[in-house]
């Protein structure tokens, strides 16, 4: 990547990071929510750890629905990404763009890398809470790095698939019409419980989802090894994604300039 | 010299085998404005489009600045400003925000980005609007900071795909004086599409008249008008009495037309010498001791230009249209 190419990206990841953070009804609620979430579950459950047969051994409750928030708070950020992706589609501004000697790779990199930003910031928000509240951090600092380098992983990766998405039908509501999807995904996981409390057709599902491996991993990264799962593991899931969004939206949007329209 | 714009057969084809361009070729000199007139759906955007390399040609060739449009788009990109239809900025940037960022791709480095910025802010009247987000913008601030955005790296050949539609007068103004003195003071080459009759007229050196995807006429306004057909004089006498007499003398510089103003004494010919023969006429009737109380020289519009090559008006709906006015009299000034 030339030295030009790095400064357009930065400069496109700067513009994409600015104007989200102007519109606090794009970023509010992708901070909110998880902690939200985070405050209910720990609250409800404060008492299961230990007490309920099969659940990790962890330091509360909160330790191990911190991943959880994580992940759910990177998907945000990365619908936000590919909105803003399909508004400039739509408003002109891609063609602006493209019509310039900005490269292929700032056009997408700035956009994902700007997301990617934003999940960094959450996942510092989420996990300074969360330490707040009485959370250990058994993994240690290299636990959470690795942590907040997934959660970003898993931003690029859903942000790039929305962006397909985008070129594919040049609409921002259909881009935020998957949002929705994801949770349900992160839902019939193991992000907010184990999988060993499950039962029935939702343990089948959970088993079979590979956010619960993911989401796992990154609580590895928090809880050390007490329930299985792997850092390392989860590090490698979201790497894949990401080159898949990468690579999916960079074919996209080739086929969408070739096309013209 | 090769032309600042080369177009040979340009076809652009889109599913349904609909032709949006249809075999165009054209040639637009270094420091030229070219005016490329139509209605709606004509093609200029297409056009336009695959001049900007936004899109393939389905058949035909272009080049831009001397490179192909197609295989080296890069060169292209970097040679050309583009202000597209409907201004597309981020509601939630400054004006200067957005001029960095253009700098930036164009590959000016901080320093020399920031000046441009600031100076180009200034050239468009949006200096004290620069630290705002542009959702605060009216239109005819957001159509100037647009053009300040194509301005960024003083490209050779400028792209304005309909730059004054919808702005008020003032602010067609505006953008007309900066076009005309980016070409006069930069020889900027400049491509600029309109459905205002009056705007081609007003900036382009030449004009090329869309119909269908089709170029169905060519010229400098001037001749382009002048093929079509010659001024109309109209004259009023000052004593009804002699409009006959007045008619009979007329009639020597060409065939009589009804003369649109209806006025007592009025009557008019198309004046086969052109502007040219208007002193000749008042001379004639001064000698033939008929007193004139008005006179009136009417070039063909380019709106008569559009009939005469397709056959339609230009615009069905004439009440927005800047260009109704009739051009000015524009007799030879003789000593």
């Amino acid at each position: 990547m030339s030295a030009l190419a790095l400064r357009q990206t930065a400069a496109l990841a700067h513009r994409s990071v600015t104007v989200t953070l102007r519109q606090p009804d794009v970023w509010f609620p992708g901070i909110f929510f998880p902690l939200v979430l985070m405050a209910i579950f720990s609250a409800s459950f404060g008492e299961a750890p230990g007490r309920i047969a099969g659940f990790p051994q962890v330091n509360g409750f909160l330790d191990f629905a911190l991943a959880g928030a994580v992940l759910q708070g990177a998907i945000s950020p990365a619908t936000g990404a590919a909105g803003a992706f399909a508004n400039d589609l739509e408003g002109g501004f891609l063609d602006r763009l493209v019509a310039s000697p900005a490269s292929r790779v700032a056009v997408l990199g700035g956009r994902l890398a700007g997301a990617a930003a934003i999940a960094v910031a959450q996942t510092a928000v989420f996990v300074a809470v969360a330490l707040v509240f009485g959370a250990r951090a058994e993994g240690g600092a290299e636990g959470l790095l690795a942590l907040v380098t997934t959660a970003a992983l898993v931003t690029v990766a859903v942000g790039g698939l929305g962006i397909v998405l985008a070129l594919r039908t040049g609409s921002a509501e259909a881009v935020q019409g998957t949002f929705p999807l994801y949770f349900a995904l992160i839902f019939f996981s193991s992000a907010f419980f184990p999988r060993e409390t499950m039962h029935g057709w939702f343990r089948a599902v959970a088993d079979a989802n590979p956010i619960s491996h993911l989401v796992e991993g990154m609580r590895a990264g928090i809880i050390g090894g007490a329930e299985g799962g792997s850092a390392g593991t989860a590090l490698a899931i979201a790497a894949g994604l990401a080159a898949l969004g990468l690579a999916g939206s960079a074919l996209a949007l080739r086929g969408r300039l070739r096309r013209g329209s | 010299m090769p032309g600042a714009i080369e177009a040979h057969g340009l076809v652009r084809e889109f599913k349904g085998g609909i032709r949006a361009v249809d075999g165009v070729d054209l040639t637009v000199a270094p420091g030229e404005i070219y005016g490329f007139l139509g209605p709606n759906g004509a093609g200029k955007t297409t056009m336009v489009r695959i001049l900007a390399t936004l899109l393939r040609p389905t058949r035909g060739r272009a080049l831009v600045a001397g490179h192909d449009v197609v295989a080296e788009a890069a060169a292209v990109r970097r040679s050309i400003g583009l202000a597209l239809q409907e201004a597309a900025l981020d509601r939630y940037m400054t004006g200067r925000e957005l001029l960095r960022l253009q700098g930036v791709l164009h590959g000016l480095s901080g320093a020399a980005g920031r000046t441009r910025a600031a100076e180009l802010l200034d050239r468009v009247g949006l200096a004290e609007a620069a630290d705002r987000q542009v959702r605060t913008y009216s239109g005819g601030m957001r159509r100037r900071l647009d053009l300040a955005m194509a301005l960024v790296h003083a490209p050779i050949v400028l792209f304005l795909d309909e730059p004054t539609t919808g702005l008020d007068p003032i602010s067609r103004a505006t953008i007309w004086d900066e076009v005309r003195r980016l070409n006069t003071d930069a020889g900027t080459t400049v491509f600029l599409t309109t459905q205002y009759l009056e705007e081609a007229d007003q900036l382009a050196a030449r004009v090329g008249i869309i119909d269908g995807g089709r170029l169905v006429a060519e010229g400098t306004p001037r001749e382009l008008k002048a093929r079509v057909g010659d001024p109309t004089l109209t004259i009023v006498v000052g004593d009804p009495a002699e409009a006959p007499a007045a008619a009979a003398l007329l009639a020597a510089f060409g065939p009589p037309v009804p003369a649109r103003s209806g006025a007592a004494g009025a009557v008019a010919a198309r004046l086969r010498a052109g502007a040219a023969a208007v002193a000749d006429v008042v001379r004639a009737l001064d000698e033939a001791g008929i007193a004139v109380a008005g006179l009136d020289l009417k070039e063909p519009s380019l709106d008569d230009v559009f009939i005469a090559a397709t056959g339609r008006r230009l615009r069905e709906d004439d009440a927005d249209e800047p260009g109704a006015e009739p051009l000015a009299v524009d007799a030879p000034a003789r000593p």
